[in-house]
C-alpha cells in the first residue's frame, strides 16, 4: 500500500510518500504561482526520486493553503488537522504542536490518538509568520537560514514593538541607522516572533510534550527565545520539521485507503 | 419566477425592482441601519422602511478618505455605496447611536449627501424604568418628525395596521426558523440568509405572500434528514450569503442564529392588545438585545442556548467583523460559556464585504469540523 500526502502552502510544498506506515521519501520546493503546479512539481520530483509514477499510488490527500485545487488528490484536509497527526505519528507523546508557515501560525492540542482537540490560528496578518522573517531578512542583508544563528551572538538585543510586519521592517531599517549590530535585530525579530506565537499557544493551553514544525522551526533563535518564554523545551523530530503537515496528510491517506477497503 | 429565485433577485441589488415600483406609485423609501428603530412608524405613514447594507460594494476608496483606520468595514461599504449614489432613491435615512461605527458613518453620509430628512434616533444603552421612558420620548418625537417631514398623521388604526402586518412577517420567519431547526431542514443557511436580506428591502406585504408561498411549498416536499454538521451562526452582522454557503460547503449546514439579520430581527412581536404605540416602544426597547445594550450579556447568551437546543446544534460559528468591538467581547465571553456546556465553537473575525479572505475562513471551518467530528 502505497500512499501520497501533499501539502501546498503559501512559500513552500511538500510531500511525502509512505508505503506500508513507513516514510519512503519526501521533497520541499518553493511554491509556483498557482496551487495545482506547486503540487505536481513537488508529486513529481518525489515520484522520481522513488523511480515510482502516480498510478503507483492509490491514495493521495491533499493540506495546506491550496489543498481544495489540487486535481490529483483523492481528499483534502486541513492543515490543522494533518500537523497534529503527523507530529503525533512521528512522537506520540506529543500534545501541543506550534506550526509556523509562511503565512499563518497555529497552536495545534492533540488527544492522545493524534485527533485535533483545538487551535487558534493568527488572524489576518503576516506578523510572526515565515514571510516576515523573510522581508526581515532581507533588510539585514542576510541569507534567511543564518538569520537565527546570527541573532544567538547578540549582546544587547533590540526590542522591536510593532506588530505589523511592515511597521516593523521600518522599526529594523531605524535600528539599523542607529549602527545597531546585526547580531541584536536579529535577536530582537527572534523576540518578538517568539511574543506573537506564545500568546497563541496561552490561549491554546500549553500541555507538554510540545513541538514546533513549519519552516520557522529551523530558525534556532525564534525556538530558543519560545523555548524561554514558555519555560519549555521543544521535543525534536527525527524528520524534517517542514514535512509534517504533508506526512500528517499521507497518514490520514493511508486510514482513508483501509476504511474503504473494508467498506463493500 | 418562484418565490426564492424571486426573493434572491430583489435582495440582489439594492434599487431593486419592488422599490422601483413603490417609487413609480409616487411613495417614498426612507432607509434605516438599525433594528432599534421600529419601522411600523414610518410604514403606518405610508413610507417604506428599507434596510441600508453596504451590499454590493466593490472597494471603499471613497469611503475611506471619510473614516479613520479602525472603523469596521460595514459601515466603509454603506458609506461607499452612499458616496457611490447607490441610495440616491431614499428620501433619507434614520440612524441609531448602535455603535461608534456606524454613527461615524452617519456623520460623513449627513455632511456630504445628505438627503431631505436625516434623523439620528437615540436609544439608551440600558434597561430600566427610566431608559424605557426616554425610549419611548425619543420614539416619540421620532414620530412627530416623519408627521412633520412628510405631512401625514399616524393615527393608531394605521399603527395598528402596521404592527399586524409586521407580526405576520414575525410569524412566518418564526415558521422558516422551526422548518430549519427540523431533522431536515428544506434551506440551507445560505438560502435562508437570501431569504432573510431580501425581507428589509421591500413591503412586508408583498414579503409575507411570497414567504407565506415559500413555505407552503417547502412544507410540502418531504426531504431526508442531512448527515451535515448542524451549526448556529452568532455575531456581527451577517447579510452575506456567500460567507455562509463558504461555511456550509465544508460540510456543515447553519440551522439557526442570533444575529440582527436573523432570529434576533423577528423573534419578539408587538403586543396586539391595548395601546399599538406603547406595545411598539415595549417591544423595540426590549427585544432580544444586542451587546450595544449594557449588561444584557446573560439574556442574549441564554436566548442563543435555546436556540441550541431547539434546532439540535452541534458547533458555534462565533464572527465578528474587524474592529466590531461589541460582538468581538461578546464572542470571548459566548466561547467560555459555550465550553462549560459542552458545545464546542469558534470565533473567526471577517470583513464586511467582497469575499478577499474565503480561504483563510474555510481552513479555519474544516478544521473545526474536523475536530467536532464532521
Amino acid at each position: 500500500m502505497i500512499v501520497a500526502g501533499c501539502d501546498v502552502g503559501s512559500l513552500s510544498a511538500e510531500a511525502v510518500i509512505l508505503k506500508d506506515g513507513a516514510i519512503l521519501g519526501s521533497e520541499i520546493i518553493r511554491v509556483r504561482p498557482k496551487a495545482e503546479q506547486s503540487a505536481i512539481d513537488v508529486m513529481d520530483k518525489t515520484l522520481r526520486g522513488l523511480d515510482l509514477s502516480y498510478e503507483d499510488i492509490d491514495y493521495t490527500v491533499s493540506t495546506g493553503y491550496g489543498r481544495e485545487t489540487i486535481s490529483f488528490a483523492d481528499h483534502n484536509i486541513s492543515e490543522i488537522s494533518c500537523h497534529g497527526r503527523g507530529a503525533h505519528w512521528l512522537i506520540p507523546s506529543i500534545k501541543t504542536v506550534i506550526d509556523i508557515g509562511g503565512q499563518d501560525c497555529k497552536a495545534i492540542r492533540v488527544d492522545k490518538d493524534g485527533a485535533l482537540e483545538d487551535f487558534v490560528m493568527n488572524d489576518k496578518c503576516a506578523a510572526g509568520t515565515g514571510r516576515s522573517l523573510e522581508i526581515y531578512s532581507e533588510v539585514l542583508g542576510v541569507h534567511i537560514s543564518q538569520l537565527g544563528s546570527l541573532s544567538l551572538n547578540a549582546s544587547e538585543p533590540v526590542t522591536i514593538t510593532n506588530q505589523c510586519s511592515i511597521f516593523a521592517e521600518t522599526e529594523i531599517m531605524h535600528y539599523l541607522m542607529e549602527d545597531k549590530s546585526t547580531a541584536d535585530v536579529a535577536a530582537g525579530i527572534s523576540d518578538a516572533m517568539a511574543r506573537r506565537v506564545k500568546m497563541l499557544v496561552g490561549r491554546v493551553g500549553l500541555k507538554n510534550d510540545i513541538a514546533m514544525t513549519g519552516g520557522v522551526s529551523k530558525n534556532i533563535g525564534v525556538v530558543t527565545c519560545l523555548e524561554n518564554m514558555l519555560g519549555t523545551t521543544f521535543v525534536e523530530f527525527t524528520e524534517d520539521p517542514q514535512i509534517i503537515g504533508a506526512l500528517g496528510a499521507a497518514l490520514f491517506a493511508a486510514d482513508r485507503l483501509k476504511k474503504n477497503s473494508k467498506e463493500p | 419566477m418562484k418565490p426564492l429565485a424571486k426573493l434572491a433577485s430583489i435582495s440582489k441589488t439594492l434599487k431593486n425592482e419592488v422599490v422601483t415600483d413603490w417609487i413609480n406609485q409616487g411613495k417614498k423609501v426612507v432607509g434605516y441601519v438599525c433594528t432599534y428603530m421600529p419601522e411600523e412608524i414610518l410604514l403606518a405613514a405610508d413610507i417604506l422602511p428599507y434596510r441600508i447594507t453596504g451590499k454590493g460594494a466593490r472597494d471603499t476608496s471613497l469611503a475611506d478618505a471619510y473614516l479613520t483606520r479602525v472603523n469596521c468595514s460595514f459601515a466603509r461599504c454603506c458609506l461607499e455605496q452612499g458616496f457611490r449614489g447607490e441610495y440616491d432613491f431614499l428620501e433619507g435615512s434614520v440612524w441609531v447611536n448602535g455603535c461608534d461605527h456606524i454613527r461615524r458613518c452617519y456623520d460623513n453620509w449627513n455632511a456630504k449627501i445628505p438627503r431631505p430628512f436625516m434623523y439620528m434616533l437615540p436609544v439608551p444603552h440600558m434597561f430600566s424604568p427610566e431608559g424605557r421612558q426616554w425610549y419611548k420620548e425619543e420614539v416619540v418625537k421620532f414620530k412627530d418628525a416623519v408627521e412633520a417631514h412628510f405631512n401625514v398623521n399616524i393615527t393608531s388604526e394605521k399603527l395598528s395596521e402596521a404592527c399586524k402586518i409586521y407580526n405576520e412577517t414575525r410569524r412566518l420567519l418564526r415558521k422558516l426558523y422551526d422548518l430549519r431547526a427540523s431533522d431536515a431542514p428544506p434551506f440551507t443557511g445560505a438560502e435562508a440568509s437570501i431569504i432573510l436580506s431580501a425581507g428589509f428591502v421591500m413591503p412586508k406585504t408583498e414579503y409575507n405572500r411570497l414567504l407565506g408561498s415559500l413555505l407552503n411549498e417547502a412544507e410540502k416536499k418531504s426531504k431526508a434528514p442531512q448527515e451535515k454538521v448542524r451549526l448556529l451562526m452568532t455575531g456581527s452582522l451577517m447579510d452575506d450569503s456567500e460567507f455562509v454557503e463558504n461555511v456550509e460547503d465544508m460540510g456543515a449546514i447553519v440551522v439557526t442564529d442570533a444575529l440582527c439579520f436573523g432570529a434576533r430581527y423577528f423573534w419578539d412581536r408587538v403586543a396586539e392588545n391595548g395601546d399599538p404605540f406603547e406595545a411598539l416602544v415595549d417591544r423595540y426597547y426590549t427585544h432580544v438585545p444586542c451587546p450595544r445594550m449594557a449588561g444584557e450579556y446573560p439574556t442574549r447568551r441564554d436566548f442563543i442556548l435555546n436556540q441550541i437546543e431547539r434546532a439540535q446544534v452541534k458547533g458555534v460559528i462565533l464572527q465578528h467583523i474587524k474592529f466590531c468591538d461589541l460582538h468581538g467581547t461578546d464572542n470571548a465571553m459566548l466561547k467560555m460559556d459555550l465550553e462549560k456546556k459542552g458545545i464546542a465553537s469558534i470565533e473567526l473575525e471577517r470583513e464586511y464585504g467582497p469575499l478577499g479572505d474565503a480561504g483563510r475562513v474555510r481552513t479555519r471551518v474544516q478544521a473545526f469540523l474536523e475536530k467536532i467530528g464532521g
